[in-house]
């Protein structure tokens, strides 16, 4: 199968506000997080997002190009988080591979990738068929 | 649950034990969580099953309940999620996690740890893991 065009690239664009709104969801409040002091005195110089604030423009994708608003039962996700990613950013998720399994399942790869084109975040799963 | 734990952790590397079980956490996914992560983040929309985004959510909460908060600049490297069951929103799930593997790895210290997430009726909603480089400098005390 080759890349299938209807796979929506959702793009998140990355605030403060919305990195806030995770570590309050989370409980996660780590200092890289929400404090700029702390955050700038680290190896990242400055805050940077919760890794799966990254990955959200995948989750996104892959629903709305399934139709549904969970992932079906059988599917699986395995991610490399690859950069940091900033207050700022615009993270879009770009397919890369996809194929058809034996047992149904869309094998896919895919990358969310900033608006300087670097990678994120990496993607494998093994997406089930609804109603599977 | 009575009151959340600690915001930040100060446990160490060293006092990490392999395959030491932490939980069962009691959590309930309200449609409210459910919704704030179906799509942009901040801008909630309705749905009446969890989204995927919501499991590493979980997992957080877990791992603050089980280290006594989040570790102080840690950083997550890796993550797995399998599905295995849709859960309604406003169910409520049990959390057991535990440490799957420690090593040293260029000098930085990088923890595995496993999740497995349960409906109330003990059937296996989602189970993961994620790889986290722990933190090598002095924990920080929390903010008030």
């Amino acid at each position: 199968m080759s890349v299938d065009r209807d796979f929506p690239g959702v793009t998140d664009r990355v605030t403060q506000d919305n990195i806030d709104a995770y570590a309050e969801l989370s409980g996660d409040f780590n200092p890289l997080h929400v404090d700029p002091e702390a955050a700038a005195a680290s190896e990242f110089g400055g805050i940077i997002a919760h890794g799966p604030v990254a990955l959200h423009s995948f989750f996104r994708s892959a629903t709305a190009w399934l139709g549904t608003a969970a992932l079906p039962p059988g599917s699986k996700v395995s991610v490399v988080y690859r950069a940091p990613t900033r207050p700022g950013d615009e993270v879009t998720c770009e397919l890369r591979e996809l194929a058809e399994l034996d047992d149904g399942r869309a094998a896919l790869q895919a990358d969310c990738v900033n608006q300087d084109g670097t990678t994120v975040v990496s993607v494998t799963a093994e997406l089930a068929p609804l109603g599977a | 649950m009575s009151g959340d734990p600690p915001v930040l952790s100060n446990v160490v590397y060293d006092d990490l034990v392999v395959d030491r079980r932490m939980g069962p956490f009691e959590e309930t996914v309200s449609a409210d969580v459910a919704a704030g992560l179906a799509a942009e983040i901040g801008r909630p929309h309705p749905v009446d099953e969890a989204p995927p985004a919501v499991f590493p959510v979980l997992f957080l909460k877990a791992l603050r309940r089980a280290m006594g908060g989040i570790p102080p600049g840690s950083i997550l490297a890796k993550q797995e999620l399998e599905f295995h069951r849709a859960l309604p929103v406003d169910s409520a799930v049990s959390i057991e996690t535990w440490i799957g593997n420690k090593e040293v790895k260029r000098e930085r210290p990088f923890v595995t740890i496993e999740f497995d997430i349960r409906d109330a009726g003990g059937a296996r909603v989602v189970t993961g893991r994620k790889v986290i480089i722990w933190p090598t400098g002095p924990g920080e005390e929390a903010p008030e």
